[in-house]
């Protein structure tokens, strides 16, 4: 039987690494990640931990090795000895706000961008937002696909966004390029994706309600 | 568990175009499941003593939760700062998001509390996809059959034919939110076949299904102009009328600053998910953080009836290794896609897509057999034959299942070359909260809505009926919510927590443990004044 407690594979035979969480002192052991050393370590109010497999974007963390700072998810971060590291805590409300329920027509996208997220075209190409981001994401060039109109293959350079945010907190101009990704992957689903055999059984079922098969409308 | 076949001895012997012999005949299925799924452990069940569901069988350590003390008093509530709303959600995963949504469409102001932060769940994390019968050559009737089939006919027809109906339309409903799916070149939605399905009726975002789901809606929520949402913060009792029979509100606490806070409201809708981070009969999970089993106390605490507390999932290829992510999951999909299970010996032993509950009782057997693969004494697998799919499918692992690569690249593994070892792990509660086919349980004011409500997947749930199930029922309680128009709570009560305290001390139960657990035990620290 396999032990579940997240620090039962702690590992005596690991040696130990020795950091900082959140200004505390840490002992913990090689192999270990920021969250099981947090908690091996019993580091107070550590609630900015969710999936544990690096999908949730929760667990954001602030990184300082000597003089070099970045940032990352801790769940995805195993010790090292003599990290400095910090959890984040929770992004804040963003500043930009659309309904995609506004949207009557798909050639006024254009436009409402503009709009919805001013700061976009204002891009000075500092990287800050692809150094930050923990999914190795093109992010500066999504934004860049979105302000040239092309949501399409910008939705698609944010496919792998996590929703940690980072990118917005690394972006001096306030583009919030990590809703700029998701916007454009919205409005693409929501004006384009227009699937045949979908809106096909949805027609069946609007004309007969039972949706069966026409091999068992035969028997 | 100390036999099986050593880890190096059985990589020696692997190899990805090994002959892996004849299919065993799987002849009694009952048998393998009696004797080796995790439901049926000798003392994992007790039976209840008190509440809606005394003398029902339940899974021990649920049973020490559901019949436990509560956190407040009376006392607790004298000063607590009161906001009024018409409909409280308490969750912020996708049931949750898809019942704000919808009962703000429907014109309720709405407040979703939850846990953690908003989209911190199980739904971000489902990979495999989402269940619709939407190709030609399959229809709702079979998808109603597959599912009370897979569920050994546990399930209720009623609910299951509501959620199986409204497939197509919650397919609809979440591209007009914004959600993409994988589509053939065609246009069409690309569907696969995956355990107990009859038909190709998996929709998915290649493996991201669940987190492509989650930010959408969550993005979704938080530009609602009618919905307000406070993250980190837990919901640790519900509020009643003077007579104990009504939900009218809840207690929330708060992760960031401890203080307690009363929502008074006339719909509560619990969507807190399920019960992994419980780690049920020592199991690993797949699950997040915040799944401590929170909705279920408090729904039985108020007097709802609670079913199937005996059945539990557990997915059975959970990873063993590496430990950072012991019981994570590989999804389905990889063997949906053709990925087989080999044992230490390099043979096939199980229909790799069969029922998740037969598979998992499958690789029981062969780890307690000792034709498992041993890292240590306490971790014994078998493989997921991952490099014979890829030199069957070059390109297929890198290009449909992103996710997993990702996830195994961060920690030096590469599943195109060496096989996975995998594990069955905790991974969904099949029972939950009675509810009917608009989300409403047994206690008036009070709905309950994805992995926390139950009757939908009978014992054994198959793979894309959870995100299907959470936006079906998230939709359908968040508008049954918003159509009650009374005029709201006149009073306040801890009367049901009085009332279960009664009934605990003439049990002779002891009151000694604490519920809802919010966290566990190995991230307490999160938790104020505990």
């Amino acid at each position: 039987m396999t032990t579940s407690d997240a620090t039962a594979n702690e590992g005596e035979l690991q040696p130990s690494v020795i950091l900082t969480i959140n200004g505390l002192a840490v002992n913990a052991h090689k192999g270990m990640t920021l969250v099981e050393a947090a908690w091996h370590a019993g580091v107070p109010r550590v609630t900015s931990v969710g999936c544990m497999e690096g999908v949730c974007g929760s667990c954001r963390v602030m990184l300082r090795r000597g003089k070099e700072v970045t940032v990352g998810l801790a769940c995805q971060t195993f010790v090292e000895d003599g990290i400095e590291a910090v959890l984040l805590p929770p992004a804040s409300a963003p500043q930009h706000h659309y309904e995609l329920s506004d949207f009557k027509d798909g050639w006024d996208i254009h436009a409402r961008f503009q709009d919805i997220f001013p700061e976009a075209s204002r891009c000075r190409h500092c990287h800050g937002c692809d150094n930050a981001c923990p999914k190795g994401i093109t992010v500066e060039n999504g934004v860049a696909l979105a302000v040239a109109g092309r949501y399409r293959e910008a939705g698609d350079a944010f496919f792998e966004c996590v929703m940690c945010e980072l990118c917005d907190v690394a972006c001096p101009e306030l583009i919030a390029p990590a809703h700029v990704g998701l916007f454009s992957r919205r409005i693409t689903a929501h004006f384009h994706q227009r699937p045949p055999n979908l809106i096909h059984r949805l027609e069946e079922l609007r004309q007969d309600k039972s949706g069966t098969t026409q091999e068992e409308k035969d028997e | 568990m100390s036999n099986g076949i050593p880890l190096a001895e059985a990589l020696a012997r692997y190899r990805p175009d090994a002959d892996l012999g004849p299919l065993p005949e799987l002849t009694d299925t009952d048998t393998l499941l009696n004797a080796y799924h995790p439901d049926h452990l000798r003392g994992s069940v007790v039976k209840l003593a008190v509440g809606a569901n005394a003398g029902d069988s339940c899974q021990r350590d649920l049973a020490g939760l559901l019949q436990s003390e509560a956190f407040i008093d009376e006392a607790d509530l004298a000063g607590t700062p009161v906001t009024d709303i018409d409909v409280l959600v308490i969750g912020g995963g996708g049931a949750g998001c898809a019942a704000a949504l919808m009962a703000a469409e429907k014109g309720a102001r709405v407040l979703l509390a939850t846990k953690l932060r908003l989209g911190d769940s199980n739904t971000v994390m489902a990979e495999g996809g989402i269940q619709a019968a939407i190709e030609p050559d399959d229809s709702i009737q079979r998808h109603i059959q597959d599912t009370l089939r897979g569920g050994h006919h546990a399930g209720d027809p009623a609910l299951v034919s509501a959620m199986a109906g409204d497939g197509p339309d919650v397919l609809r409903w979440l591209i007009r939110q914004g959600m993409q799916f994988e589509q053939t070149p065609s246009g069409d939605l690309h569907t696969r076949r995956a355990g107990g399905m009859s038909a190709a009726r998996l929709v998915h975002c290649r493996d991201y299904t669940g987190l492509e789901m989650m930010r959408v809606l969550r993005e979704a929520v938080i530009q609602h102009r009618s919905i307000e949402v406070w993250e980190q913060s837990p919901a640790v009792e519900l509020l009643s009328n003077e007579l104990g029979q009504k939900c009218v509100g809840a207690v929330l606490t708060s992760l960031l600053d401890g203080q307690l806070r009363i929502v008074r409201t006339r719909s509560v809708i619990l969507a807190t998910g399920g019960l992994g981070r419980l780690h049920l009969n020592g199991f690993p999970t797949s699950n997040h953080l915040g799944a401590t089993g929170d909705g279920l106390v408090l729904a039985y605490r108020i007097g709802a009836r609670l079913r199937e507390l005996d059945s539990f999932q557990y997915h059975p290829t959970g990873l063993l290794h590496p430990s950072h992510l012991s019981g994570k999951l590989v999804t389905e999909g990889v063997r949906a896609a053709g990925a087989l299970l080999v044992n230490g010996l390099g043979r096939r032993f199980i229909d790799e897509l069969l029922p998740r509950d037969m598979v998992c009782a499958a690789i029981l057997r062969e780890c307690s057999e000792g034709r498992g693969i041993r890292i240590d004494d306490q971790r014994v697998g078998v493989w997921l034959d991952t490099p014979r799919l890829e030199r069957a499918n070059p390109g297929l692992l890198e290009q449909q299942f992103p996710n997993l690569m990702t996830r195994t690249r961060v920690s030096g593994i590469d599943p195109r070359l060496e096989p996975l070892l995998v594990h069955p792990t905790l991974h969904y509660q099949n029972g939950g909260a009675v509810i009917d086919t608009n989300g409403a349980t047994t206690v008036p004011g009070l709905y309950a809505v994805g992995e926390v409500a139950g009757g939908i997947h009978g014992r054994n749930r198959i793979m894309g009926n959870a995100l299907l199930e959470i936006i079906s029922f998230g939709r359908r309680a968040g508008i049954a919510a918003t159509a009650n128009r009374d005029r709201g709570p006149k009073k306040v009560t801890l009367e049901h927590v009085n009332r279960l305290r009664r009934a605990l001390t003439l049990a002779g139960m002891p009151m000694t443990q604490r519920a809802p657990q919010v966290l566990p035990a190995y991230a307490a620290g999160g938790v104020w004044n505990r």
